[in-house]
C-alpha cells in the first residue's frame, strides 16, 4: 500500500509519470522504498531545499504506520 | 473597477509585475518563485484581491473564478485517488475563497493526516499544489484543510490575535507573538490589520514570528 501511495504521490508532480517505479526493499534495518524517476524528474521530487522530497517522505511515512518509511529516491539510469 | 495604479501600488512584487491586464498569473508566479511561498502568503495576500477583479474582467480566458474551479477539481481528483489507494473515508469538499481554491477532505478518521501541528496536512497540501501545478501549469496557492483542522486552528488563532492586540493597544509596546507557520501567521497578520493596527514577521522559518506594532501616534 505505501508503496502505491508513493507511487502516486511522485507520478502526480512530474512530467513523466509513466517512468515512475517504486520498490519495496526488504533491508535489516527496515522497509525501503526506492523510488525511481526520469532524470529529468528528480530535481522536481526532490524540490527546492529538498522540500518536496520531505513533504513527499512526510505523508508516505505516516501512512506507513510505525516507524516510518525509508525513501531514496534515484533517477532511472542509475542501478545498485 | 480597479485601476492598474491601485493595485500597483501595494507590494513590491505587485508592482513589478503588474504592468499588463493579465498580470496576475505572472504576479503569482513571481512571488512564488522570488519570495517562496512563505513570504508570498503573508506579505501578499491583502493585495490579490483587487487583481483578481481585474482579471474577472478580461477578454475571452477563463474567469479567475473557473481558473480556481478547475484548480480544486485537479486537487480532488489527486485527493481522492490518494484515499482510495490509502483505504482512508472521507470526502472532498471544494470552494472558492476569496483568491484561492480551498479543498477539504472530511469525514472519517483523518487524524493521520492531519499529523502533529498539523505537519501533514502541510506537506499534503504542498504536494497537492505541485500536482495541480503540474496539470494546470499554473503555481497553485491552493488551501487545504483535513478534517477542519485549519478552521479551528484559525479560531484559536484569532483568539490569540485578539488578546495580543489588546496588550499592545493598552501598552503601546510591540509584542513578539511565538513562532507560526506561513498559515498561522497569515490569520494573525489578517486580525491585527482589521483592528486597525500593523504588524510584521520577524526570524526565519519554522521559528518565524508575527510582531504587533502598536498604532502609530496620529
Amino acid at each position: 500500500m505505501v508503496a502505491d501511495v508513493i507511487e502516486h504521490l511522485v507520478s502526480g508532480i512530474v512530467d513523466n509519470p509513466d517512468d515512475v517505479e517504486v520498490q519495496e526493499k526488504n533491508l535489516r534495518r527496515g522497509l525501503l522504498y526506492e523510488v525511481r524517476v526520469h532524470p529529468s524528474d528528480l530535481g522536481k521530487v526532490i524540490g527546492r531545499s529538498g522540500r518536496t522530497a520531505t513533504a513527499i517522505r512526510t505523508v508516505a511515512g505516516v501512512l506507513a504506520g510505525d516507524g516510518g518509511a525509508r525513501i531514496d529516491f534515484v533517477d532511472v539510469d542509475r542501478r545498485r | 473597477m480597479t485601476t492598474e495604479q491601485d493595485t500597483a501600488s501595494t507590494t513590491d512584487t505587485d508592482a513589478v509585475a503588474d504592468t499588463e491586464p493579465e498580470a496576475t498569473e505572472a504576479t503569482e508566479a513571481t512571488e512564488a518563485v522570488s519570495a517562496g511561498a512563505e513570504s508570498a502568503e503573508t506579505e501578499a495576500d491583502g493585495t490579490d484581491a483587487d487583481a483578481a477583479v481585474v482579471a474577472g474582467d478580461g477578454s475571452d480566458q477563463p474567469s479567475r473564478r473557473e481558473r480556481l474551479e478547475n484548480e480544486g477539481d485537479v486537487a480532488a481528483d489527486f485527493l481522492e485517488e490518494l484515499l482510495d489507494i490509502a483505504d482512508l473515508d472521507g470526502d472532498i469538499d471544494m470552494d472558492v475563497d476569496g483568491n484561492r481554491a480551498s479543498v477539504s477532505i472530511v469525514g472519517g478518521d483523518l487524524d493521520e493526516l492531519v499529523g502533529p501541528q498539523g505537519e501533514v496536512l502541510e506537506a499534503l497540501q504542498e504536494l497537492t499544489r505541485l500536482a495541480v501545478f503540474r496539470e494546470t501549469g499554473e503555481r497553485s496557492r491552493l488551501m487545504l484543510d483535513v478534517a477542519g483542522f485549519r478552521a479551528q486552528r484559525r479560531a484559536e488563532l484569532v483568539d490569540v490575535a485578539t488578546q495580543a492586540i489588546a496588550e499592545v493597544q493598552a501598552s503601546g509596546e510591540t509584542l513578539k507573538l511565538s513562532p507560526m507557520s506561513p498559515f498561522e501567521r497569515k490569520v494573525v497578520h489578517d486580525a491585527v490589520a482589521d483592528a486597525g493596527l500593523r504588524s510584521e514577521s520577524e526570524g526565519v522559518e519554522p521559528r518565524r514570528c508575527v510582531v504587533v506594532l502598536p498604532a502609530e501616534p496620529a
